[in-house]
């Protein structure tokens, strides 16, 4: 027989500290680093510390988190300078020493980690994020059909959960903030690529342009950072020789811009 | 306490020198010895084209340890430049679907850069083959 477990010691205790930037409208001139010392279970996430430190530390601690298993997108963080999700970040997998935890770069701060998403909200409604059906059909016509190999063909981009984690890996969105970004065309490709879509040329002509896909510059790392493999530099780059093609053959194409 | 005054962090002006971006950035330096390695054979064109003196003084310079040298720096850095490119390829193309399946990137890869060797090592024994 074996000795009963004591719950409580069961789970191995640890502290952490965690450097989270700091930033409040109106009573801050710009955001600094402010410490602080967690202990709780060894295997926390980077969000269970944030919560342990509202609960206990500091309750202004403001930061966006929602559905605590990586589906909702909401609590993007740049961990150890790297943009991931604070709800599937473990804590024990990162280096010993202090965490630095600030919000996503290439956003402006709102309050702590907390950035503005309203720009990304508007990209997003830009290229129609919904589909145009190619052909209209009544309910007694039956469903529109779909293989399996058409469907692979935009399957990954429909996985974005709009987490925004790689417009904060993306250098060309820091350099040019209007740039549509990766998110956004992952989005469009998703439509784009689905056979049962007829708004292609629609879509097209939102993304001609430096503030369309030609400020992409292929540095790859939006793909690196997805938390849902969606590989939004293929969705954003294969974009860029339909857009080439759209200009070259302009002349010939029967539906016009509006 | 309640005021909206979003803050914008600059963006540091050495992103590319730094890591994640370091990759990024020797991929497309390496661009440079490809344009390089083509100024060398331009310059062998038009050393023919000027007559036979011309072109002898291009075998020369072809002959120097500083063009040795060259030449083992162009050609590591050409290899570098084929390798990241097709590593890039996959991100570059539509997806491709075989038997109802998408093909894993890192297979396109593959089979690109194993393609893109033979035909290189083809093309080298062709012209030591031509050369005899």
């Amino acid at each position: 027989m074996s000795e009963p477990v004591n719950a409580e010691s069961a789970v191995l205790q640890k502290t952490f500290e965690l450097r989270i930037l700091r930033y409040t409208p109106g009573r801050d001139e710009e955001p600094a680093f402010g410490s602080f010392q967690v202990t709780g279970a060894e295997g926390m996430t980077v969000l269970e510390a944030l919560q342990t430190i509202k609960d206990t530390l500091d309750g202004t601690l403001s930061y966006r988190w929602s559905c605590r298993m990586a589906v909702c997108g909401s609590c993007g963080m740049m961990i150890n300078g790297t943009p991931r999700l604070a709800c599937s970040t473990l804590l024990r997998d990162l280096p010993p020493g202090p965490v630095t935890v600030e919000p996503l770069q290439n956003f402006p701060i709102e309050r702590d980690l907390v950035i503005s998403v309203d720009a990304f909200v508007k990209k997003i409604e830009s290229v129609y994020p919904y589909l145009i059906p190619k052909e209209q059909k009544t309910v007694a016509e039956g469903p529109h059909l779909q293989t399996p190999a058409q469907m692979a063909a935009y399957e990954s981009f429909s996985d974005c959960i709009n987490c925004m984690l790689c417009y904060a890996a993306c250098p060309q969105f820091g350099e040019n903030p209007d740039f549509i970004g990766p998110g956004a065309m992952a989005m469009l490709q998703r439509y784009n690529g689905d056979s049962r879509d007829g708004g292609r040329q629609k879509r097209l002509d939102t993304i001609h342009g430096e503030d369309g896909v030609w400020s992409c510059t292929a540095v790859g790392i939006c793909s690196e950072v997805c938390p849902k493999q969606v590989d939004p530099a293929n969705a954003v780059n294969q974009n860029k020789t339909n857009s080439a093609f759209d200009f070259f053959l302009r002349f010939l194409r029967t539906e016009q811009p509006q | 306490m309640n005021e909206r005054r979003p803050y914008r962090r600059p963006m540091p002006g050495n992103w590319w020198a730094k890591p994640p971006y370091r990759a990024y950035t020797a991929r497309e330096l390496s661009g440079v010895a490809v344009a390089a390695y083509g100024g060398v054979l331009f310059a062998g064109l038009l050393s023919l084209s000027r007559g036979p003196e011309s072109w002898a003084g291009f075998v020369d310079f072809l002959k120097s340890p500083a063009s040795l040298l060259l030449h083992v720096l162009l050609l590591a850095a050409v290899i570098f430049h084929v390798i990241t490119w097709f590593q890039t390829l996959p991100k570059t193309m539509p997806k491709m679907i075989v038997n109802g399946e998408a093909v894993p990137p890192k297979k396109i890869t593959r089979i690109a850069t194993i393609f893109a060797g033979a035909m290189s090592l083809a093309l080298v024994f062709f012209v030591l083959g031509a050369a005899q």
